[in-house]
């Protein structure tokens, strides 16, 4: 496999994390912002 | 995924490592921040009066940031990095990948099986509680006690690793770490239980993520970059350089494909946030964990590799020493702090899971379903799980102290569940199992599981056959499981047909060589054919509708439980 393959092989976990976090990140304020708007508990 | 090894002997070499160490009042203003900003959190949903259901299972109804947040934080622990770097480490390429993509497979397997416990017990909080409306006590026993041995096992791994990283990298000994983590863990997880874990998992994970993000490309450019492959490729054996290494599959892959199941079934923090989350959120929220997970973990994994590449020879010949290793050589002081937050947090955000899993079962399967045979006291239902958990912390802190080897009963219980895996799903599913199949189904699966796995008797001739014709089923059970849970019955029984059939004859005279894979086939192997037999002999039928009846919610149902004083105490008995 050329470098530049397996440079991609080892950074794209780094770079997928940081998407889920993005993810996670608007979910969570979905979350907050719908328990505001039911007067409920986040959790 | 749980199954990995714990730094335990790391600290023994920290002082020969000549790790860079930061100093005592950073130390011990980094602990304070992280624990002290947790417990501030905590607060902020504490009530003077808790719910008994919330503190088990919150409202049945957290949204999906929250729980794949919980979800992800939880399933990845301290340990989870050093095993996936050991692992890239030794088999190359692929080593990380035979690691964290199993560990993540396991979140996603369970989803479907996830479903259809929330559809026939919406309001459960433990999946013993639904074995218990199912087939009775002695089903429901054997799942809460193996609950309670993982989940205590998994309490004290992360204490010790906690002990091992502050005596590594910080000037305090390796007890004032295993103090500071369970004080500080329990502390923000006592009074609200389950909610204060999930709630804290989001932060910690955040922690996690960004240390992650910025570690792995940090450490990958100060070798050199995509230099390193051309000058570190050389060092690689030939099979360390494939991806389809053998030795890896067989090795580290193999065995963690069929713990995917086990671990998922056998596990209740799973169970419990399977239980929280909002029932139409089931799914995102664990296909989300699931990648969370697996780029975090492989990610890791992948700073083995590196340090295989640039000819990184861990301290002492410990491979749990390489990501401190690579941490204190190659990170600014700065990062190597964020890193030490990094692994307090994966440890006490699982450490919280176990304690809060640990309330749950004693809560409900001790407490609730057998001591008060139904009709427990809210009140006291709840102090029984506060005192749960400060019994656990303290029994935890001592065995950690003790630097006993616990991490082999751990992979030994993580093994062990295999036997449950069939018996539970197929209870939930296929209305002719009982009680009597359950039961005889887990004891004898244990029974083969333990010779097999000790050699209790030579694995040669006719015996060795047998077992491995055993393990040749329970490969089948494997993916017949997994093909049931996405594509229905009938793909799961052609698949798992299918694999047997293709397996045993490879099986035979060379899985005798892998104990540890040959055990752990043989216990889903046993488990489900005792089970099926069994089941076939009997003519009851079970109707599905009576697990929703039987398992409600303790608080809720209260008012209900007064009104109905003729109905019997135990509706559910042997």
């Amino acid at each position: 496999m050329s470098s530049l393959a397996l440079t991609a092989y080892v950074l794209v976990w780094p770079a997928m994390a940081s998407i889920v976090l993005a993810v996670l990140c608007v979910g969570v304020a979905h979350d907050m912002r719908a328990a505001k708007r039911n007067g409920t508990d986040l959790v | 995924m749980r199954p990995c090894v714990v730094p335990a002997t790391l600290a023994a070499n920290n002082k020969e490592m000549d790790l860079f160490q930061l100093s005592l009042t950073t130390s011990l203003l980094l602990l304070l921040c992280f624990y002290g900003l947790t417990f501030l959190v905590s607060l902020r949903i504490g009530r003077k009066q808790e719910n008994v259901d919330s503190y088990m299972v919150s409202n049945n109804s957290v949204g999906f940031g929250m729980s794949a947040a919980s979800m992800t934080a939880t399933w990845i622990w301290a340990a989870s990095f050093y095993a996936a770097a050991s692992s890239g480490y030794k088999y190359g390429l692929s080593g990380a990948l035979h690691y964290g993509f199993w560990g993540a497979l396991m979140i996603l397997f369970i989803y479907p099986f996830g479903r259809r416990f929330r559809q026939l017990a919406p309001k459960a909080h433990t999946l013993g509680e639904i074995m218990h409306a199912r087939h009775g006590k002695a089903s429901q026993m054997i799942l809460a006690g193996s609950n309670i041995v993982g989940s205590g096992i998994s309490l004290t791994v992360n204490f010790t690793a906690a002990g091992a990283l502050v005596e590594v990298l910080t000037p305090l000994s390796f007890v004032h770490g295993v103090l500071i983590a369970g004080l500080g863990v329990l502390s923000y997880t006592l009074w609200s239980g389950f909610r204060s874990s999930v709630l804290t998992d989001f932060g910690q994970l955040v922690a996690m993520i960004l240390a992650a993000v910025i570690i792995i490309p940090l450490i990958f450019f100060q070798l050199g970059g995509p230099e390193l492959f051309t000058t570190g490729m050389p060092r690689l054996t030939p099979e360390q350089a494939s991806f389809y290494s053998p030795t890896a599959i067989l090795e580290q892959g193999a065995p963690f494909f069929v713990a995917v199941l086990a671990y998922a079934i056998g596990n209740q923090t799973i169970a419990q946030r399977l239980f929280a989350v909002r029932e139409d959120l089931i799914k995102p929220t664990f296909v989300t964990a699931t990648l969370g997970y697996g780029a975090i973990v492989i990610g890791l994994g992948m700073l083995g590799l590196l340090a295989l590449l640039a000819g990184v020879q861990p301290v002492g010949g410990d491979l749990n020493n390489l990501i401190p290793q690579m941490a204190s050589t190659y990170l600014p002081p700065f990062v190597i702090g964020l890193f030490f937050i990094m692994v307090i947090g994966s440890l006490s955000s699982t450490a919280d899971s176990d304690l809060s899993a640990l309330s749950a079962i004693v809560m409900t399967d001790i407490y609730g379903k057998n001591l008060a045979c139904g009709k427990p006291n809210p009140s006291t239902m709840l102090w029984v799980g506060r005192l749960t958990m400060v019994v656990a912390t303290a029994t935890g802190v001592i065995f950690a102290s003790l630097k006993l080897d616990i991490l082999s009963m751990l992979i030994f219980v993580g093994a062990l569940w295999g036997a449950i895996v069939f018996p539970v799903i197929s209870s939930l599913f296929w209305d002719r199992v009982t009680n009597k199949a359950f039961t005889s189904a887990v004891l004898a699966a244990f029974g083969m599981f333990v010779i097999s796995r000790f050699e209790l008797l030579p694995l040669q001739g006719v015996i060795g056959v047998l077992f491995e014709l055993c393990a040749a089923v329970g490969g089948g059970v494997v993916i017949g499981l997994m093909t049931f849970g996405f594509f229905g019955r009938n793909a799961g029984i052609v698949m798992g047909a299918l694999t047997a059939l293709i397996l045993a004859p490879f099986a035979v005279g060379f899985l005798r060589d892998y104990p540890v894979l040959l055990s752990s086939l043989t216990a889903y192997g046993v488990s489900t054919l005792v089970c099926v037999t069994v089941s076939l002999r009997s003519q009851e039928r079970f109707d599905f509708d009576h697990i929703g009846e039987r398992v409600v919610a303790f608080q809720g149902s209260q008012s209900k439980s007064k009104k109905e004083e003729e109905s019997p105490l135990c509706p559910v008995s042997l």
